[in-house]
């Protein structure tokens, strides 16, 4: 009886989280495409310089991560492929993995790590030292004036981050195929377009432009629910990268799943 | 705000009334730049009497006007200030700066 | 003429509060506050910490819902009026946090010009001379180009106060304008709040626990013991008062021990009810 109250209570504090998120994505989205037809234009600028943090900012650390996930899946699968004298499919083995899946999710986990922190603390601090009090009682919207540009820079940045990431993951697999399977750089890269459907891109990119949105929701909100004291900031900062280390899981699942059944049906 | 422009020899007198205040300061501004900044009038007069407040993004578009005009070496003469127009000119120590006449006889003489 | 002399004017009511009830979940904080705060006057809210100023002085700037009771600012009812008609009332009131609130990521000037730039129209040379008129009311002339992590305490208070009265407000708010400042900064910013109020005849409304600071500036007190009005009326008034909280209070006496043996008991060894939220 108490198990069940006890599951009952987080599975109804899980939804009212979820719903919260929701609110805030709504009303975002009500900034960005509502709004700006009734006098209250977005703020580009401020999006464009939050873009700048999120996608150029994370560049060099991206490359070199997915450079890597791209050579140790060219080493695994290898390690399989070699049994049966297939080392060619190497390019394509990296090539399917990369797009459709771990490129939109290194990405994801890399933004979370740099941006969605960054968000709850910048948040979480503004609310801590009365900021956010101060543009509420300026009458600025505080979801308008800071939430919604970053919401429009990560829906931005993490569809163009998770190509660069497909992208160099295909170099790191072609290190190796160059080194061990027979492929000049030119042979690997057309090997890996070749065995790349639209669809593969696309899906991981649809999933990248989700996870965008699901890190800047939970980043958001966990700033805007610091409450008193500093160490609420560093409290829901953490709170903000496991949360949304978990959701973006979640939303991939969800997606991957959706993918499967609607290629089957 | 009302504004209206009455050109003379060599001068142009706007006359204001009303309140000026942060959403028609910048019905003040615009015709005053131009005046000065492309029309070049020598002397520029702005007649305040009918004016009951003014705040500071009216002041900051006269300190605008006034600045044009030390630019293109034209006259800026306000004349006509009530008493709460006057102490807000004086509370941002501006009272000295702005060439202030009591009527428009002292304004427009030569 | 000094207009905060003008009995005409002192006689209007800039913000009455009839019955103010404002709770966090079930704990009542304030439990029906009444007082008027007429144009042109500067209204000090005194009382001890946890005695609900601070949470009187969020919900008249609308950061509060009151659970009930009224409060009526500029003709209007703000304990229920919609969000749009709120941020209205917002651009003609100023509030001075009490650690200023500045945006970090902006420069001084940045931050007056704020208000200005999200709520008028107007050009940025027009903008630009408006929030130099600001600092230099506030004695940081010069200091627009100036992050607020190179101001010390009492120049963010200033700086705040700036952007405050970006909008030439009606009423302006202070949130205890001399918690965390020494004696001499916090008598420049008390200096500060005079000069305002001889000068804008504004209606100012100031927080504070600070008594010398509370004297030197108020026309009338209010002060406020476990959210209510223990008592209201001018300066004279409360020096002569002879209510005893208001003295002990005005004298710092500290609160009474806990003489019931009983009540002692039972505070001791009471079940623990968590806050909750």
């Amino acid at each position: 009886m108490e198990l069940a109250s006890q599951i009952g209570g987080s599975v109804t504090d899980g939804l009212a989280y979820l719903g919260a998120l929701a609110r805030l994505g709504v009303r975002a989205a009500y900034f960005t495409f509502v709004a700006p037809f009734q006098g209250k234009p977005l703020r580009m600028q401020r999006a464009v310089s939050q873009a700048m943090q999120v996608g150029v900012g994370a560049l060099p650390i991206l490359s070199l991560i997915t450079f890597f996930i791209g050579l140790i899946l060219a080493l695994q699968s290898a390690y399989e492929l070699r049994k049966f004298g297939a080392l060619t499919f190497v390019a394509s083995a990296v090539a399917i993995s990369m797009t459709r899946e771990l490129g939109p999710l290194i990405t994801a986990v890399i933004v979370i790590g740099r941006s969605g922190s960054a968000f709850a603390a910048e948040i979480g601090t503004m609310k801590v030292t009365e900021e956010i009090d101060a543009l509420e009682t300026m009458a600025i919207d505080p979801i308008h004036f800071l939430v919604t540009p970053k919401f429009l820079a990560m829906v931005v940045m993490l569809p163009c981050l998770t190509t660069w990431a497909n992208f160099m993951g295909i170099l790191g697999g072609a290190l190796f195929g160059v080194a061990q399977a027979d492929f000049t750089v030119v042979t690997y890269v057309k090997a890996s377009l070749d065995a790349l459907f639209l669809r593969d891109i696309l899906s991981g990119l649809a999933k990248s432009i989700m996870f965008g949105i699901t890190i800047t929701a939970v980043g958001c909100h966990e700033g805007l629910s610091t409450g008193a004291g500093a160490e609420q900031v560093g409290r829901h900062t953490t709170r903000a990268v496991v949360v949304s280390i978990f959701l973006v899981i979640l939303v991939d699942l969800v997606f991957t799943a959706l993918f499967f059944f609607l290629s089957a049906g | 705000m009302q504004i209206s422009a009455r050109h003379l020899d060599k001068m142009t007198v706007f006359d204001i009334s009303g309140d000026i205040d942060l959403s028609t300061s910048p019905e003040l501004r615009k015709p005053l730049l131009r005046e000065l900044r492309e029309l070049r009038t020598p002397r520029v007069i702005l007649n305040l009497k009918a004016v009951r407040y003014i705040d500071s993004s009216g002041v900051a578009s006269l300190v605008e006007g006034l600045k044009a005009s030390r630019d293109v070496g034209s006259r800026f003469i306000l004349f006509g200030l009530n008493t709460t127009v006057r102490e807000v000119l004086q509370l941002s120590k501006l009272v000295r700066i702005f060439e202030i006449c009591e009527n428009e006889e002292q304004a427009v003489a030569p | 003429m000094d207009q905060t002399e003008n009995p005409a004017l002192q006689s209007e009511a800039m913000i009455s509060l009839r019955n103010l009830r404002v709770s966090y979940g079930d704990r009542e904080i304030l439990h029906g506050i009444s007082f008027d705060v007429m144009r042109g006057e500067t209204l000090v809210i005194l009382g001890g910490s946890g005695s609900g100023k601070s949470t009187l002085l969020r919900t008249l700037v609308g950061l509060e819902r009151p659970s009930s009771g009224e409060i009526w600012l500029k003709g209007k009812n703000i304990a229920a009026i919609s969000n749009e008609e709120m941020d209205e009332i917002r651009k003609k009131i100023g509030m001075s946090f009490q650690g200023g609130a500045l945006f970090g990521s902006m420069s001084v000037g940045e931050n007056v010009a704020l208000p200005l730039r999200e709520h008028t129209k107007l050009e940025n040379p027009t903008i630009e001379i408006i929030l130099r008129l600001k600092l230099d009311q506030v004695g940081l002339a010069g200091f627009e180009n100036y992050m607020p992590s190179q101001l010390s305490g009492g120049m963010k208070k200033r700086a705040a106060v700036a952007r405050a009265l970006a909008m030439d407000p009606e009423i302006l708010f202070f949130d205890e304008p001399s918690a965390g400042l020494d004696p001499i900064i916090a008598a420049g910013v008390d200096e500060l709040i005079l000069d305002l109020k001889k000068a804008f005849h504004m209606t100012i409304i100031v927080v504070t626990h600070e008594l010398a600071s509370a004297f030197l500036i108020a026309d009338r007190m209010v002060l406020i013991d476990k959210g209510n009005v223990v008592a209201i009326g001018t300066t004279q008034e409360m020096r002569a008062s002879t209510h005893p909280r208001v003295r002990q209070f005005l004298d710092r006496v500290p609160e009474p021990e806990v003489s019931q043996e009983l009540d002692y008991l039972q505070m001791l060894t009471e079940e623990n009810r968590r806050p909750s939220r």
